[in-house]
């Protein structure tokens, strides 16, 4: 399924998910890891109105 | 398409040192950044940015550096070469962002006193651009003997680093440009 796009919370604009990155910092500071990847996978996404980012957890 | 927006690209004095020389290649590649068409920049001193020394990484993000990397679409990083490598105080720096630089395009000009013009610390800083999700560009800058490519005012006594810069951003530009339309549009 489809995760829903983020809505920016900038500007309102429906944000892109253009990357994944593993974060090990994540995984010391307490969050559950990904059993395959060994971290915690965050997904970024880009606003194409504003040029914010932000990040979240995939899941 | 390119978005309507200006291209940022702010520039970042990677060195506390008094004395340094960076400090007029930062200005003069900002000066150059100008002068291509719906393209800004700032000067981002590291120096001018109180990061503790007692915690490191994202932990200690500057609301004022997160925001320029934010609004970042490519980075020109000034790296003296201190011993072969890259200013402890630049890597402290750069390792307190994370998602804002993911998908953004890097060129680093290299500064050295000696004739490798920063050479070695290009090569040592690649990986951590990698890591840092930046795009690094195949163009530098190298600033050799730089105590003579400029005055004691900034003033540069070598014109032809005027080519010079406007190839590697050039580059940087078509990089950032790509890049952005990828980062709003293109879906992993």
């Amino acid at each position: 399924m489809t995760k829903k796009r983020l809505s920016c919370p900038r500007c309102g604009a429906e944000m892109n998910n253009h990357a994944e990155k593993i974060s090990y910092e994540e995984v010391a500071g307490g969050y559950k890891p990904d059993p395959v990847f060994g971290g915690v996978v965050e997904e970024i996404h880009t606003c194409p109105g504003c040029g914010n980012v932000e990040s979240r957890t995939a899941g | 398409m390119e978005s309507g927006r200006p291209i940022f690209i702010p520039v970042i004095l990677g060195t506390t040192r008094k004395g340094r020389m960076s400090e007029h290649v930062a200005n003069f590649m900002a000066r150059e950044i100008v002068k291509q068409e719906n393209v800004g920049t700032e000067v981002v001193d590291i120096r001018n940015i109180p990061f503790p020394t007692d915690d490191a990484g994202e932990s200690i993000k500057h609301a004022g550096f997160s925001e320029t990397a934010m609004k970042a679409d490519a980075f020109v990083i000034v790296a003296p070469e201190y011993n072969h490598g890259y200013p402890g105080l630049l890597k402290h720096a750069l390792d307190t962002n994370l998602k804002e630089y993911i998908h953004k395009a890097v060129g680093i000009c290299g500064v050295s006193a000696g004739p490798f013009g920063g050479t070695r610390v290009i090569e040592n800083l690649l990986p951590v651009m990698r890591e840092l999700g930046l795009v690094a560009i195949f163009w530098d800058v190298n600033f050799s003997a730089v105590q003579k490519a400029f005055d004691e005012n900034g003033k540069l006594l070598d014109e032809a680093y005027v080519k010079r810069a406007e190839k590697f951003i050039k580059e940087l530009v078509w990089m950032a440009k790509v890049l952005r339309y990828g980062r709003e549009n293109v879906e992993i």
